[in-house]
């Protein structure tokens, strides 16, 4: 009986524990916008903290007072706005050996900026430096002489030539195709990249999230190392949203946001599948790491908090309703309560900060219970 | 566990006012099934992909892909594909706005290109209420939607479907009772008319005669 007893007492123990590491409160109203607006402006990017503690929020608002990449204090009030572009939709704070830097995917212009804290760019990965197989992959149509509202297929490949009148497409089986120009015909395709990260070694990750989910591997001067994932077998994407060096392994492993399978997974920094994090998630768009800990965004309404061994330790700001709209108006917010979660990070002492794909712009934040 | 809360949570609310919606910058990531309540209880759903700017959906043959088998009906305990219902309709357009509630249009802040493509499927239903069902596995969430034809001024209700998720119970358009008592007095009447007019036509030529 004694031992039932202290079993009980130990299990409660360690649960009060566990619950004591994970919980967190709501902080309303944390973000200050600049002076004069309501709001932060256009939110479809990324939320980082430096070592100092700042917080960067990535803006895609046609305002030029507010697109860019805005920091603001720890407190929460605005600083300033970086004048870098507007569409940065993923980007991470690294400090490494030649010390701290913005890596940023450059969603609009299909590149990858390596940028000092002041926002000056110290290295540029152009869409030239990409694998012609993914950056040139296209499918061309072609409108329905009989129905002009139809669009029929005419070839999926890598685009090899594109003259006035004529465009060359290599197909999967090596054949190559000619398609005349003709009035109608159109080429669709390319890469959209999303998100980037550095591994320990300093090669860049980055993936092609909008696209066909490949994720490219360059040194850290920028060379092209290598490509992997992608829609097929064995990894088998489908809008690899987002993806980070999850450095709480040694050695470090990718963590890729398969957000249109609403699961997790983990590579070696090859590319080879160690395994699954998690399944039928509310579509995982972004993550970040603190000690053993990973919370992760999830756009159709929830922010999660994991450990290392892949549990799911808290829950944060659920919507009652999976959601997945940037459409929500601060008139319709509920304090505590997330819409579509884009973007999120840990600060350096374990709070978190996340901001949300809405075209007004929300930052919450939730600081660790201590 | 929050799994099963939300599942609680979507049943509990039974749809709420559409908030505004606008999947865009990376195209409309769900489809969109606007569900039509017509009289006499046929219901008509149709269901529309986005392939422009869609990760998830990148052509035209994707989009037939995911228009195959978007949702099924549950029956009892069996899940009944759309096909089973009746034969899909099948249109390419790039009409958003009558396949999709007006806050989901696209935004002005977004230049990303939009190809839609719609399945309808029109079918009577047996059941007093109709539920539908994401089979586990499904890569395309689903945003159904119901516009009610007999009430057009009602704002729309939404839901958003992930796979394996399960609608809340949607009654159908009944015929009332007294709409069969109706056409059958009519049906009477205007059979009675006819008499009367055939014999007055007849007893009209025989005066004539």
């Amino acid at each position: 009986m004694s031992n039932r007893i202290l079993s009980l007492l130990s299990v409660m123990a360690l649960a009060s524990t566990a619950a004591a590491e994970v919980a967190y409160e709501f902080v309303p109203n944390f973000i200050t916008p600049p002076t004069g607006k309501e709001t932060i402006g256009d939110g479809h990017g990324e939320i980082a903290v430096d070592s100092a503690g700042n917080i960067y929020v990535s803006v895609q608002d046609k305002d030029p007072a507010l697109g860019g990449l805005q920091v603001y204090g720890k407190d929460g009030k605005f600083i300033k706005t970086l004048p870098l572009p507007p569409s940065l939709h993923g980007f991470v704070i690294r400090k490494l050996a030649d010390g701290e830097h913005i890596y940023a995917a450059v969603l609009g212009e299909q590149k990858v900026l390596k940028c000092k804290l002041d926002g000056s760019v110290v290295m540029e990965i152009p869409t030239s430096a990409f694998p012609a197989e993914q950056r040139d992959f296209v499918s061309v149509t072609k409108t329905d002489e009989t129905d002009p509202k139809k669009r029929i297929g005419i070839a999926s490949g890598v685009r090899i030539a594109d003259f006035k009148t004529e465009l060359t497409v290599k197909l999967a089986d090596g054949t190559e195709k000619k398609i005349a120009k003709e009035k109608g015909v159109s080429a669709a395709g390319g890469l959209k990249l999303t998100n980037c990260d550095v591994a320990p070694n300093g090669d860049i990750y980055v993936v092609d999230g909008y696209g066909r989910s490949f994720i490219f591997v360059f040194s850290a001067d920028g060379k092209f190392k290598s490509v992997f994932g992608g829609p097929d077998k064995p990894l088998a994407l489908a809008n690899a949203h987002k993806i980070f060096i999850d450095t709480r392994f040694e050695p470090a492993r990718v963590m890729i946001c398969d957000r249109g399978h609403k699961r997790m997974l983990h590579t070696d920094l090859a590319g080879n599948f160690i395994g699954e994090i998690a399944t039928e998630m509310r579509n995982p768009s972004s993550a970040s790491f603190h000690g053993d800990l990973m919370c992760v965004a999830e756009i159709a309404g929830n922010v999660s908090v994991w450990d290392k061994a892949n549990k799911r330790v808290a829950d944060l700001g659920t919507s009652p309703q999976p959601t997945n709209t940037p459409g929500i108006a601060p008139k319709d917010w509920q304090q505590g309560i997330v819409t579509s979660p884009h973007g999120i990070t840990f600060d350096n002492d374990g709070n978190i900060l996340e901001t949300e794909w809405n075209k007004w712009g929300r930052v919450l934040r939730w600081n660790v219970k201590k | 566990m929050m799994r099963l809360a939300r599942s609680i949570l979507i049943l509990a609310a039974g749809g709420a006012v559409l908030a505004p919606l606008c999947a865009l910058g990376h195209g409309a990531e769900f489809l969109s099934a606007k569900l039509t309540l017509l009289p006499d209880a046929e219901v008509l759903l149709e269901v529309t992909a986005d392939y422009g700017s869609n990760p998830l959906i990148m052509d035209e043959a994707a989009a037939l892909d995911a228009l195959a088998d978007p949702v099924r009906l549950r029956e009892h305990d069996n899940l009944v594909p759309l096909s089973a219902l009746s034969p899909a309709k099948t249109s390419q357009h790039q009409n958003w706005a009558d396949y999709a509630p007006a806050a989901y249009l696209p935004s002005s802040t977004e230049g990303e290109a939009h190809a839609l493509m719609t399945s309808a499927w029109r079918w009577h239903s047996t059941e007093p209420e109709i539920v539908f069902e994401m089979p586990k596995g499904k890569l395309h969430d689903v945003l159904l939607w119901t516009h009610d034809a007999t009430h057009p001024e009602a704002p729309p209700k939404w839901m958003l479907l992930l796979a394996g998720d399960r609608s809340r119970p949607i009654p159908i358009q009944q015929t009332p009772w007294w709409r069969s008592w109706m056409a059958a007095a009519g049906a009477g009447g205007l059979i009675l008319l006819s008499a009367y007019f055939v014999s007055r036509n007849f007893t009209l030529r025989q005066r004539t005669l």
